[in-house]
């Protein structure tokens, strides 16, 4: 673990623990010090990440690990956005203490995850985050919450019991679990049997626990069914830890892109195909908002799984590009969904229509976000997209870059489906609907904002990416 | 050894067993066996302090959380208990994945014996190797205990009147 | 030790099976987190069987106190779940949790 990065971890769990003391008259105690806990972390993030001297030093003064800093900086990012916008979102919420201590807690094991170098205490955070997160679903109460949540619960854990029996094979035939254990068999020669076997069962795990086709039954009913910001906390940031950040890792660990384990490189690449389609298709006939928007992660997760499966260093960059990017667009997109049901009282998409001057911040950020999504330039989507079909050509996978384009068109044709019902046209159902309030808009237009930053100096980012992990981690 | 294959003979009958009960109080009880063997076969693989967990956290605190839980849903009618037949199923089904995993895994594991990595480490004690090798683990069970008191805090609220 | 090791596994394998029978048949949410417990059983005995084999023992056990500390928290959040279902909807069929479809 990178010691520096400790704190990351330490202080969201200690000012968790403080909460209940600070706040046990005035609950309001509670928001602020989760709001000032991750603005703080993000601060010191960003100083790090975006330092103009990078460039100059090319990116010499970045300690370490890329990829680590970079989740760091996402899951910070995604977090403080979602806790800001849950301060005001007044919704039925049973215990407001209980909530923020169980999304710093989250954030802790997030970042624990990200930050260790070895597998089974990166499965020691995943179970910390899966019970968190569990937690978080049910927070409003309903009934259509604790089914999201009993769901998320019978699958995650016999996945956590496939991850456990693929480290016994680990340990077997590694002789460890951290990755420099792994690192050093690889470099010894190619895999045997059982330590091929015992990375397929740690996959599976991971896979269902990222909710990718065909493991993906419980991904719509948790995102549909959980308290409305806790839904863009899942599909921003949490099912993308849990589940597709390990695989990237072993990507990198067993070297996908050199054939040393090609059957579970080909059939990760396989999944990753049939999860864009499946997501995609599902998409276009769902009449919920929510449910919609989880199928397009679904399908959006599909091209991150297909580039890790392919393994290249480009391919590897571009999947670790669209998983920020990912966490950026879905957490505009699911935020807008919530302020659309505060709003409109419904996430029914039939129900709604002409919004578009009722809400124009929330319709303006939506189709940022969805541009963005499908693809288009120069937003952030389009860059990682083209990255990830340009690395799969390249990689001589050349109907999985077709499929892939074809794809992203009917990415684009849902969103305009979307856009169309809510905000655009009749006007009949807007009556009597109004802006959501200014505090609740400025995670969303900070998220659109860095969209489109990142989409117009994609060159500084490219260079960050190829700089601290290509060439320090794959090479 | 033959002591220690029928321990695992005996927990694989006890997790059966568990399975199939009618009364979830039985149920509950033969988990708790399920974890007695699992104990005694740790103390046989010579890892006292991980055996004495198991045997006072899982067959003694889980047990009790299960047969509490047993007790709140009694009441309620089990639709297990209706359509039994699908248990009463298990021992064949089981007895069918038994037969083929004989002529499979066996000679699948035998072959690993070969390939296993010997550790060429020492063998601190093990307070030493979790202390020095496993630190980050320690702090994740912290987290975990808080993740634990903080869920059980929010799924039951203090009632407000 | 080492010649009894393919027996283990033999064993782990089966008592995975068995977990895994009851969670997919059972429609109690008790059945299942008893299945899930099984399971995790099966977990702990393969971390064990191969920590003894390739005499990395405590490693194996310094693995499975951890183990045991998440177990029990999963279990008691799952319970809790359990409970706070049984109070809101009377029952702990998860048959009947329909609300959800598209």
């Amino acid at each position: 673990m990178e010691r520096g990065l400790l704190a990351y971890i330490l202080i969201p769990l200690l000012s968790a623990i403080v909460i209940p003391f600070a706040a046990r008259n005035k609950p309001r105690i509670a928001d602020i010090i989760a709001n000032v806990t991750l603005l703080a972390g993000l601060a010191n993030m960003a100083y790090l990440l975006l330092n103009p001297s990078n460039i100059a030093e090319s990116f010499s003064n970045i300690p370490g690990d890329g990829f680590s800093l970079l989740m760091v900086f996402t899951i910070y990012l995604v977090a403080l956005c979602v806790v800001f916008f849950s301060a005001f979102f007044a919704g039925p919420m049973a215990n407001r203490q209980a909530y923020f201590c169980l999304m710093l807690i989250s954030v802790a094991a997030m970042c624990g995850v990200v930050t260790t170098s070895d597998f089974f205490t990166l499965y020691i955070y995943i179970e910390v985050l899966a019970v968190t997160s569990f937690a978080l679903i049910t927070t409003d109460d309903t009934s259509a919450g604790l089914e999201g949540a009993i769901k998320y619960f019978l699958l995650t854990f016999p996945a956590s019991v496939s991850i456990i029996v693929g480290l016994s094979l680990l340990l077997l035939s590694v002789g460890g679990f951290s990755f420099e254990n792994v690192k050093m068999f690889m470099s010894a020669g190619s895999p045997d049997g059982a330590a091929l076997f015992g990375i397929g069962l740690i996959l599976l795990g991971f896979l269902i626990k990222a909710g990718v086709a065909p493991f993906h039954a419980w991904v719509p009913d948790a995102y549909q069914g959980s308290f409305a910001p806790v839904s863009t906390h899942l599909a921003g940031i949490v099912t993308k830890i849990s589940g597709i950040y390990a695989i990237i890792r072993i990507s990198m660990l067993m070297r996908f892109s050199e054939g040393e384990a090609q059957a579970l490189a080909g059939t990760l690449m396989f999944l990753g195909m049939l999860s864009i389609a499946v997501g995609a298709i599902a998409a276009l006939r769902q009449k919920d908002l929510k449910r919609m928007l989880a199928f397009s992660s679904i399908s959006q997760l599909g091209y991150i799984v297909l580039a890790a499966g392919l393994g290249t260093p480009l391919a590897l960059i571009a999947a670790i590009f669209h998983l920020f990017n990912h966490a950026t667009f879905k957490t505009v997109l699911f935020l807008n969904s919530a302020s659309l049901e505060k709003a409109a009282g419904t996430t029914d998409m039939d129900k709604m229509g002409g919004l578009e001057h009722a809400m124009p911040w929330t319709s303006w950020t939506s189709v940022i976000a969805l541009l963005s999504t499908a693809g288009i330039p120069p937003l952030s989507g389009f860059w990682s997209k083209l990255l990830i079909i340009v690395a799969l050509w390249a990689g001589g996978a050349k109907v999985y870059a077709l499929l892939a384009l074809l794809f992203s068109i009917v990415t684009l044709a849902y969103f305009m489906v979307m856009q169309k019902k809510i905000f655009f046209g009749k006007k009949s159902a807007a009556a009597g609907i109004s802006e959501v309030s200014a505090p609740m808009l400025a995670p969303v237009v900070l998220m659109s904002a860095v969209i489109v930053a990142v989409g117009l100096l994609f060159p500084y980012f490219y260079a960050y990416l190829v700089e601290t992990i290509a060439k320090r981690m794959i090479l | 050894m033959t002591y220690h294959t029928l321990l695992f003979l005996l927990t694989t009958i006890c997790a059966a067993g568990a399975v199939m009960a009618g009364d979830l109080l039985i149920g509950a009880i033969m988990l708790a066996l399920v974890s007695i063997g699992t104990s005694l076969i740790l103390f046989d693989f010579m890892a006292p302090l991980a055996a004495v967990f198991e045997l006072s956290v899982c067959a003694g605190l889980i047990t009790v959380l299960f047969v509490g839980a047993v007790s709140l849903v009694r009441q309620s009618e089990d639709a297990d208990a209706r359509g039994r037949v699908k248990f009463l199923v298990l021992p064949l089904a089981a007895a069918g994945a038994a037969i083929i995993l004989w002529f499979t895994l066996p000679g699948f594991f035998e072959t690993l014996i070969t390939g296993g990595t010997v550790s060429t480490a020492g063998q601190d004690p093990i307070g030493i190797t979790l202390w020095t090798a496993r630190r980050p683990d320690l702090l994740g069970q912290i987290a975990m205990l808080a993740a634990g008191v903080f869920v059980i805090k929010s799924i039951f609220p203090r009632r407000n009147k | 030790m080492t010649n009894s090791f393919a027996l283990d596994w033999y064993f782990i394998a089966l008592i995975l099976f068995i977990g895994l029978y009851c969670m997919l048949v059972s429609r109690s949410l008790l059945r299942q987190l008893i299945g899930l417990e099984i399971m995790s059983k099966a977990g702990l005995l393969a971390v064990i069987s191969s920590g003894a084999l390739t005499s990395n023992l405590s490693l194996a056990q310094a693995v499975i106190i951890t183990m045991i500390v998440i177990e029990v928290v999963v279990v008691a959040a799952g319970l809790a779940l359990l409970a706070k279902n049984f109070r809101i909807n009377k029952s702990v069929d998860i048959w009947n949790l329909k609300g959800l479809k598209g």
